[in-house]
């Protein structure tokens, strides 16, 4: 019996040891192609932790620990995103024991388990580091208070005003705010100079200003205060304080736990700057006309690992990978201190200077390319960025007849979806392989995040190879393209991705809303649904600014609110709308159009200033941007503050409660018979069929075999 | 990014002319279950790069016993079908970057999405 029993553990011993072998292998061999990391077999004194990173959760100073079971550890390298580390013990032997102890060992790192993989690799070169430089003007006065003040200031900040407010911020999840000295303004994101506050700043803070005129860090004492308490997850989007309302410098004095602010110049360059509690920070110059500043809502800072001779501030690459770790965020308190501005900005930057710039004149129609690509870039895709939540979800009904079309391709077909959004269809017909792509990074990770594949594209450049697709859609995305020229380019490369023989269904928004006496559900609940004198009153949406959406956008049917337009163009919840008019027949009689719309014609020098269309009314001209009230708030995730139009932008050191924002989308809405014509103009193309559907202007077309 | 997905994707780097098959480099690569569709299977092998598939299967070192040339009747051949259904749809790269074959360009993968966007320089 026993000898049995002794060979059925050695064989599974052996299996168990075969399995590690196999996934050390698989480790190694992803490693292998990763930024030249080779793995070898002989032993040296150096090993990758394949697991072992920052970038899935482990902390050096676990690691660490861990690692000296083996011996003197040399060097530890982990870089801030990667999911391995790279350990240089000082002799070969430690490197061994380390390597038998170690490899296969489970860590427990936080509410997740990892399984350290080890495997030699030749000599690691320690990255020289390189001496990170904070912006111009910035200075960082670490303990400027001592732990017994900065309580006291804690102390004596009055959140107790605001209790109505916590249950809303607590809602959104968002910093709290408090004032003193100064009222804001949302409507111009400034102070109101001729209405200050009663009580001035608090008493229990002018110790801390007279430390810093004391210490030459302001010539006059400051008289504005803003608290903001982060707890751990929240943040503040990146924005330069307004040079019209405040002088320099601005004093920021950070009480409590220590967060990570990261600063960013014009041109990308980025640097992130620990701010240890009851440091102060003073910014002049540069650091506080140019470069933005914000707090990247997070829960996890990856800082300097020890007390570092060298400046707090690291760059963004975090070049010195031998002494970083991650830091859990605490409760933070900021008290910054700021003079009230009593004369214009005349400062050195006057691209970031409101004093010193002409308020943006209105968009006009582009006239080249590059216009044309700025327009997009302003007023399609940044946009699209910004509002892809709230987008995507309005946008949970496929339409009828697009599912019509993907439900009747052959199984096995490729299908293309340009310009995806957040992958409405691409599971319509689990028989065919869809592919979608966007131009909305946002979007896309929406479409990953369900299960599809799709990747970031521009639909007038798509990385397929060419006549690959039996089937393509492009569903409301080519009349945000803002020349003839560029829409015609997109139908193009619909075309080149089909194989002779395959399809595209493209729709685009219809000038013409109403048709054969039919108005579209986008024109059809304002007049007959909205309840009067309602402050959501349709034609009053552009100056009120605080309508809009303001309830749920699924309910939109049945109230007939104003705001966006649902589903696009409009709301099919009960499947066949039974209103969309069907013709195979090109050639619609025109008499039976309502809607007699004129284009507009541009005058030959002067640039066509784009018009802001009124939600759910006719369109009067097919050149226009739409507006979109984004819900919710406009708190973006430490996202730039982004280019609004007409409504208030928001004071991101004000209140909570900004006011609704609302983006701008351009748009060129095609006449009857416009895309049809812009097909014909495409050589080796058949259109097949086209229609109008609830709005839409519709075409199927067919590459031709004999191409 | 699925291999599948992988076999269709281009460069369109302007004047790149040898822009296919783009080269894989993953940090991340995860091995899914997913249901295995014979017909599916089937209809995909003909529209494939099928050297393009095995270097990059190979590449990420998974092309475990994948023929390197298409077998003759592969349609009544379950065995085979399998191994290609496993490469193309149950290997995913989730991190690292596409290259350009000829022009060098890198193209990021971020939680499975590729980023194929040029800048205006390129397009």
């Amino acid at each position: 019996m026993e000898p049995c029993l002794e060979n059925v553990k050695a064989i599974r011993r052996s299996k168990e040891e075969k399995k590690l072998l196999r996934k050390q292998i698989k480790a190694s061999h992803t490693l292998l192609k990763h930024e030249g990391i080779s793995t070898v077999s002989k032993p040296t004194k150096s090993l990758v932790v394949a697991n072992g990173g920052l970038g899935n959760g482990v902390s050096r100073e676990q690691l660490q620990v861990v690692l000296g079971e083996g011996g003197d550890v040399e060097t530890l390298i982990m870089h801030p995103h990667k999911p391995y580390a790279l350990v240089t013990y000082r002799t070969e032997v430690s490197a061994q024991r380390g390597h038998v102890l170690l490899n296969g060992r489970q860590l427990q790192c936080g509410d997740q388990v990892v399984t350290l993989y080890l495997s030699y690799v030749d000599t690691v070169d320690s990255e020289s580091g390189v001496c990170a430089v904070l912006p111009p003007g910035l200075v960082l006065v670490e303990e400027f208070v001592s732990l017994e003040e900065e309580a006291l200031l804690l102390d004596a900040i009055d959140w107790k005003s605001h209790d109505e407010e916590v249950t809303v911020q607590k809602a959104l999840k968002h910093r709290r705010v408090k004032h003193y000295g100064y009222e804001f303004r949302y409507d111009n994101n400034n102070v109101d100079k001729d209405k200050p506050l009663p009580g001035g700043l608090p008493q229990a803070c002018v110790f801390v200003l007279e430390r810093c005129v004391r210490d030459r860090h302001v010539k006059v004492m400051p008289d504005q205060l803003t608290v903001n308490q982060y707890q751990a997850g929240q943040g503040i989007p990146p924005h330069v304080d307004t040079h019209s309302a405040f002088e320099e410098p601005i004093l920021s004095l950070s009480l409590g736990a220590k967060t990570v602010m990261d600063f960013r110049h014009p041109d990308g360059r980025s640097v992130a700057v620990v701010l240890p509690g009851r440091s102060l920070l003073v910014m002049k110059g540069e650091s506080r006309y140019l470069w933005t500043h914000g707090i990247t809502p997070r829960k996890f800072d990856v800082v300097p690992a020890c007390d570092p001779e060298s400046p707090v501030a690291v760059t963004s690459d975090f070049s010195n990978h031998s002494n970083l770790t991650l830091s859990r965020r605490g409760t933070r308190t900021s008290l910054t201190f700021r003079n009230v501005r009593r004369t214009p900005c005349d400062c050195a930057h006057p691209s970031a200077c409101d004093s010193q710039q002409a308020p943006p004149s209105p968009p006009s129609l582009p006239r080249s390319q590059t216009d044309a690509c700025r327009l997009e870039a302003e007023y399609v895709h940044s946009v699209y960025e910004e509002i892809a939540g709230h987008f995507s979800s309005t946008r949970h009904s496929p339409w009828p007849r697009v599912c019509h079309f993907l439900s009747s391709l052959e199984p096995g077909s490729i299908v293309a979806d340009v310009g995806c959004g957040n992958g409405k269809y691409l599971g319509v017909n689990p028989e065919v392989f869809a592919m979608g792509c966007d131009r909305s990074c946002a979007l896309v990770q929406i479409c990953s995040e369900r299960g599809f594949q799709a990747f970031v594209s521009d639909a007038l450049s798509v990385p397929l190879r060419s006549d690959i697709c039996d089937a393509c859609i492009s569903i409301a995305v080519i009349h945000h393209l803002s020349t003839q020229e560029r829409r015609q380019a997109a139908v193009e490369e619909l075309v080149r991705l089909l194989r002779p023989g395959g399809r595209a269904l493209i729709y685009v928004w219809a000038l013409e809303q109403e048709y054969n006496k039919q108005r579209s559900k986008y024109l059809k609940e304002t007049r007959e649904q909205a309840p009067p004198g309602n402050s959501t009153d349709d034609h009053n949406q552009e100056t009120k600014g605080l309508t809009g959406n303001s309830t749920d956008d699924h309910n939109q049917e049945t109230r007939g609110l104003t705001g966006n337009s649902t589903d696009d163009h409009h709301q099919e919840k009960k499947g066949l709308t039974g209103n969309a008019v069907d013709s195979h027949n090109p050639a619609q009689d025109p008499s039976s159009m309502v809607m007699e719309c004129s284009k507009v014609l541009p005058v030959k020098d002067s640039p066509v200033k784009l018009s802001v269309h009124t939600n759910r009314t006719a369109f009067n001209s097919q050149d226009l941007l739409v507006p979109w009230h984004l819900k919710d708030g406009g708190i973006k995730k430490g996202g730039r503050v982004s280019k609004m139009t007409k409504d208030p932008p928001i004071d991101t050191k004000s209140p909570v409660l900004a006011p609704c924002p609302v983006f701008h989308r351009f748009y060129h809405v095609f006449q009857q018979g416009e895309l049809e014509e812009l097909c014909a103009r495409i050589t080796g193309v058949m259109v097949q069929c086209s229609y109008h559907d609830q709005g839409n202007w519709c075409v199927i077309l067919e590459k031709t075999r004999d191409r | 990014m699925k291999l599948l997905t992988h076999n269709m994707l281009t460069s369109h780097v302007k004047g790149v002319t040898k822009g296919y098959p783009l080269l894989i480099k993953a940090t991340e690569v995860k091995v899914s279950e997913e249901e295995f569709n014979p017909n599916f299977v089937s209809r995909m092998i003909p529209k494939l790069e099928w050297s393009a598939l095995v270097q990059a299967a190979d590449g990420l070192g998974h092309l475990q016993d994948l023929p390197t040339e298409l077998i003759a009747d592969y349609e009544a051949n379950e065995d085979f079908l399998r191994k290609v259904h496993r490469v193309l749809l149950e290997v995913e790269v989730l991190e690292g970057c596409l290259q350009c074959p000829e022009s060098g360009r890198e193209f990021p993968i971020t939680r499975g999405v590729p980023n194929m966007l040029l800048n205006e320089e390129e397009a």
